[in-house]
């Protein structure tokens, strides 16, 4: 029995932020290499309450490796599902994503642009590849829309896929050019497409969980208007929604949001695809649900996934993103399987 | 879908740092080419090559096209380099090669560039073309010569093939006599396991990235008596930071390129938040080869361990 | 209520809309009649902003393109005749989108008359068991039945119909009629639909507009416009022997 409330109860809020506290408490006393659990918390106690800690070693795997790594996972694993959400509302099309869509792409081509041609703002470290990868992903965005809707005005499932795929071929290959044009960067653009958040700092979770706090209310705040293109576009201008202003701020927030998670962390790819999907299961396509259901469900998910690769072949890991996309790859059959079953 | 574009990155990814350090899949060991070929008795010059083919050159080279970055050194270094006429991509050292043609190498090699350079002889690492495409070459009336060292024996066994290629089978036994014993001579005054090494192949920022066993690196650290951290890790791998912090090296080597902006590599290293008690950053125990000088199966592995050796002692 | 005057509506090269001029007065209902590719779901489709057009759309004497979107909502509601959707709303949710124009706040707070809104139109289209049941189960009845309800629940003054009952069994199409009919007799209301059934449009319509490749043919009250006159050449046959056939069977 659903709630007569529509948006996000305080049960909810209880349950899931249990379930990511848990995920993050997980992901910080499990790692590549073993802590004994009392050791972490008397080290996680001693940052709290400002005192140093004795064992110099475990403070440092913890709080200089660990914490800022798990931070910046659960903020990309948030930002790219609230994105993946939202853009399943805002085309009204389940297998919308930053990846199927080739933002992801477009934003790396960006970041690779930014990388070979050393564009960089003196005082921020990483502004050239945040604004070059939000620019590109903005820029793609626009480009795939308008090739679909010239190709076919309803916007359909199987047009923007097509382009997506399309577009996310022409930036690979625009990315191999960059490469070719640069070789003595190619190490730097190969490793870092692959995507890792390996050696993330706190400085790039201030700047994630920054964006991602500002991003997610502006959505939020678009949640009935998400909630109207959900049921139709023609049926958004018909109760009254501004469609051109709408489209064009969710687009601009989703591109930023995505631009500045591939820059920190390469391309990390059907997040946003996958916990949107499953949480639609448990909270229903309601975006004023679903949006804070996916900021939670996206952290939880993308911790886990970030955990496996640490963990199954320690010392080594796997890149995140490889991770991600077999179980996306899996998830993503099972849901087009599902849309065409449903027409 | 993106997937398999991972793999495919990967594979890029194995196949590039194959091409610099000429690690990867151990290939089969040929009997040593100098026991059934080698002999210019009759009219020309015949062996086996690093892949077991059957070579046959009925005149010396002439024209001497060199796709790996390895291979060419050698062949400068027994001083043939007059008879190159084209060069891989990556093909940098010494100074003087960059002043030949150069074509695409490694993945993305291009059988026209080759051709359109007329070499007798095509010199080139296993990794860098498939089967068919070496035969297409090789239609052309071009003779493909395929090396393919991942070990120190690989290395000598490379320079005594490109010795015979060449007809300087004397300098070639000179060169590797030369690093054999340079070499010993540093094993002799080596660390006994006193300190270990960790080696970074990719920079923080982009994932790290080690050299574990079968590596070049790794082969050296063993000859100097260094351990290395990631002994365990086969080729090359992706390990976690804290690993690191875990493992507590006396000494990083990075070959992290520098592009002249922003912290060195070296600066980058000791600047990391939470490594400031792993001992190779408490001593500035950081040393970056910029050179390639310890990831080519080349004659200046030896100038590489040399460095590392010097560093090691002065620190 | 509305005029519209010379309105043209063009894709590209192709001119779908030419010169289409009529007016609206509170208390009617026009229908907007005319063989397929008149231009009559286009001319619809004008008056909501969907595409751009030429010409002058005036509600309430002052252009359309005037208003914000959601102050147009507040008084033109528009009931399409095709809806796909994609995922599971709840009948209520869906129902609810049509108060968006009335209840502004960026955090959409609870107002009671908007709360009062939904549960009329509910009432109305006779939904209110189905509340809570996802769209995605409905049959099609219900499911034009539901978004009618979202019609009524943005309290229109001027209600703009596509096909509403196209693909409708007899029954549905009863009860839309009727309803749409006694939801008209409120003062302030008016009603522009566009209907293939001639004899619905007879039946129902005050006023029609009759079109004929984007042209307006004739405009009038619907007995001036939907006779035998107007419509032969329009449709090239003869409409009321045809009506009359078919009517025949049931005597």
């Amino acid at each position: 029995m659903k709630a007569h409330k529509e948006s996000f109860r305080f049960r909810d809020l209880l349950l899931f932020g249990a379930a990511l506290i848990a995920a993050l408490i997980l992901c910080i006393c499990v790692g590549s290499v073993d802590l004994p659990l009392g050791e972490t918390l008397r080290v996680l106690w001693g940052a709290i309450i400002g005192k140093p800690a004795e064992d110099a070693l475990s403070s440092s795997i913890i709080l200089s490796s660990r914490v800022p790594r798990v931070l910046c996972v659960a903020f990309s694993g948030a930002a790219l599902s609230v994105c993946g959400g939202t853009m399943q509302g805002l085309l009204k099309n389940p297998l919308a994503d930053g990846t199927t869509l080739g933002v992801s792409s477009g934003a790396s081509l960006g970041a690779a642009l930014a990388i070979a041609f050393g564009i960089n703002f003196a005082s921020l470290p990483f502004a050239g590849t945040v604004v070059m990868a939000s620019v590109f992903a903005l820029v793609s965005l626009l480009i795939i829309l308008g090739l679909s809707s010239r190709l076919d005005n309803s916007l359909s499932t199987n047009t923007i896929i097509l382009i997506g795929v399309i577009f996310s071929m022409f930036a690979s290959s625009g990315i191999s050019v960059v490469i070719t044009f640069s070789p003595e960067r190619i190490q730097n653009i190969t490793f870092w497409t692959m995507g890792s958040l390996n050696g993330a700092s706190y400085q790039n979770a201030i700047l994630l969980g920054s964006v991602l706090v500002i991003c997610a209310i502006i959505l939020r705040c678009h949640a009935r208007e998400l909630n109207a293109f959900a049921v139709g576009e023609e049926n958004a201008r018909n109760i009254g929604v501004n469609v051109k202003r709408t489209k064009l701020m969710v687009l601009i927030t989703v591109s930023v949001l995505i631009g500045v998670c591939v820059s920190v962390g390469g391309t990390i790819g059907f997040v946003g695809l996958v916990t949107p999907h499953m949480l639609r299961m448990l909270v229903g396509p309601n975006q004023k649900r679903l949006i804070p259901a996916c900021l939670f469900g996206g952290a939880i998910f993308l911790l886990l996934a970030d955990l496996a690769a640490r963990v199954i072949f320690r010392p080594q890991e796997l890149p995140i993103g490889v991770v991600t996309s077999i179980i996306g790859a899996v998830v993503f059959v099972v849901i087009f399987c599902n849309a065409r079953k449903g027409r | 879908m993106k997937n398999i574009k991972s793999c495919c990155i990967l594979l890029v990814a194995c196949l590039l740092l194959a091409c610099f350090a000429g690690c990867g899949t151990s290939a089969q060991k040929e009997p040593d080419p100098s026991a059934d070929g080698g002999k210019t008795e009759e009219t020309g010059i015949h062996f086996t090559d690093m892949l077991g083919r059957e070579i046959h050159l009925d005149a010396p080279v002439e024209r001497l096209a060199v796709l790996t970055a390895a291979d060419c050194e050698i062949v400068y270094a027994l001083g043939a380099g007059e008879l190159v006429v084209g060069r891989g991509e990556y093909c940098n050292y010494p100074a003087e090669v960059l002043e030949v043609p150069s074509v695409q190498s490694g993945y993305e090699t291009n059988i026209e560039q080759v051709m359109a350079l007329q070499p007798d002889v095509l010199l080139m690492s296993s990794m860098d073309q498939s089967q068919e495409q070496v035969g297409q070459i090789e239609q052309a009336g071009i003779t493909v010569v395929l090396s393919n060292a991942d070990t120190l024996e690989g290395v000598y066994e490379c320079i005594e093939m490109i010795g015979i290629l060449l007809g300087k089978e004397a300098e070639a036994k000179e060169l590797s006599d030369g690093m054999k014993s340079d070499l010993a001579e540093l094993a002799e005054k080596g660390f006994n396991g006193e300190k270990s090494v960790y080696f970074e192949v990719s920079p923080l920022e982009w994932g790290l990235w080690t050299a574990g066993k079968n590596t070049f690196m790794n082969e050296i650290a063993e000859i100097l008596g260094l351990e290395n951290c990631f002994a365990e890790v086969d080729g090359w791998g992706m390990i976690s930071e804290e690993q690191v912090l875990l493992r507590n090296p006396d000494v990083i080597v990075s070959n992290t390129m520098y592009f002249g902006e922003g912290p060195t590599p070296t600066e980058e290293i000791l600047g990391r938040t939470g490594w400031e008690n792993v001992s190779a950053v408490k001593n500035e125990a950081v040393l970056n080869l910029q050179n390639d000088e310890l990831t080519r199966p080349g004659p200046r592995l030896v100038d590489g361990a040399q460095a590392l050796y010097d560093f090691v002692a002065a620190h | 209520m509305l005029e519209i005057r010379d309105l043209r509506v063009q894709f590209g090269k192709t001119t779908i809309v030419s010169g289409l001029n009529c007016k609206v007065e509170e208390g009617q209902w026009l229908m907007i009649v005319g063989p397929n590719g008149a231009g009559k779901t286009t001319a619809l489709g004008a008056i909501t902003q969907a595409f751009p057009y030429s010409g002058e759309i005036l509600l309430e004497g002052r252009s359309i393109r005037d208003y914000k979107a959601t102050e147009r909502a507040k008084r033109v509601a528009v009931l399409s005749q095709n809806h796909y959707v994609s995922y599971s709303f709840t009948v209520e949710e869906v129902v609810r989108l049509g108060r968006y124009a009335h209840s502004g706040g960026l955090l959409g707070g609870r107002r009671q008359e908007d709360e009062d809104a939904v549960e009329e139109a509910l009432a109305v289209t006779g939904l209110s068991s189905l509340r809570k049941q996802s769209v995605l189960t409905l049959s099609g009845g219900e499911l034009q039945r539901t978004f009618l309800a979202q019609v009524l629940a943005q309290q229109p003054n001027l209600l703009l119909l596509d096909e509403p009952t196209n693909h409708l069994d007899l029954v549905y199409q009863k009860q839309v009629f009727e309803l749409i009919s006694d939801w008209l007799k409120k003062p302030g209301r008016a009603v522009v639909s566009v209907v293939h059934d001639l004899s619905l449009a007879k039946a129902f319509g005050s006023h029609a507009v009759l079109m004929h490749h984007g042209e307006r043919v004739a405009w009038g009250t619907v007995d001036e416009v939907i006779c035998p006159e107007k419509l032969d050449s329009v449709y090239d046959m003869e409409v009321s022997a045809w009506m009359r056939m078919l009517l025949s069977q049931w005597e």
